[in-house]
């Protein structure tokens, strides 16, 4: 082994990725179970309770959901400058996975909105087709 | 061979993420087609067909990335190449979800089946 891999296995850079790492995936899997354990109500509901196509969407969200945003973590993690003391470490940390944690939070907003869209133009449709005479059905 | 124990662990995470995401997918996309089509035989040909076409294109995407990989040097290097490129291969994964289905939406609100 070089010289410069052992001095890297001791650097403050690899121990910031050390505690990013788990941070940024136990934040995404916790606001991820939250919004989607709590979305299934909302797609039963956009669906007129059919609960097989609710459910199976519900899950394609939470799958995007993940892809997105585990994939944006990843993306930002590199540190580009060298890490010498704690503190350092520390403030770059805490913006990092702050701007992480402002980002999720606007991803959890829209995906509320959408949920909240859905459900407003299902029910208007709903109301559309039962206002209807004679049962017909407008387009 | 910093490098290589790089592509060997990029391999293994793009490959378990992919076969899982795809079959999540598989799964939970038979009702769509299910729902527009009103046959079960053909609605599973065509959902086999779509899966292999995905992994075809995923893995070897994947596979592609390799070419320009970086030299390693250091093991910070080696922990952000990997988790740069896995990184953008989710988003880019996580984009054409989504564009799927809102393809799918449009094609449904347009009646594009019937």
């Amino acid at each position: 082994m070089n010289n410069q891999l052992v001095n890297s296995i001791t650097s403050f850079n690899l121990m910031a990725y050390y505690i990013y790492l788990p941070v940024i995936i136990l934040l995404t899997w916790y606001v991820a179970r939250t919004l989607f354990r709590n979305s299934k109500i909302f797609m039963l509901d956009i669906f007129h309770g059919s609960s097989e196509i609710a459910l199976s969407t519900n899950k394609l969200f939470e799958v995007g959901f993940y892809l997105l945003n585990l994939g944006f973590a990843l993306v930002i993690m590199r540190v580009s400058v060298e890490l010498n003391n704690a503190r350092t470490m520390m403030e770059t940390l805490s913006s990092k996975i702050g701007g992480f944690a402002i980002y999720l939070g606007i991803m959890l907003f829209f995906n509320l909105y959408l949920f909240f869209r859905g459900r407003r133009i299902s029910r208007q449709r709903a109301r559309e087709y039962a206002l209807t005479p004679s049962g017909q059905v407008i387009q | 061979m910093l490098n290589i124990t790089a592509y060997c662990i990029y391999l293994l995470l793009t490959y378990t993420i992919t076969v899982h995401v795809g079959w999540s997918f598989y799964k939970n996309g038979r009702i769509y087609i299910l729902e527009e089509l009103h046959d079960e035989a053909l609605t599973d040909h065509i959902n086999r067909l779509l899966l292999t076409g995905y992994y075809l294109l995923n893995l070897g995407y994947a596979a592609l990335m390799l070419k320009n990989w970086e030299e390693i040097t250091t093991l910070v290097q080696w922990i952000t190449s990997i988790t740069t490129i896995v990184g953008r291969i989710l988003i880019g994964l996580g984009l054409m979800h989504y564009l799927n289905m809102m393809g799918i939406y449009l094609l449904r609100k347009y009646n594009y089946f019937s």
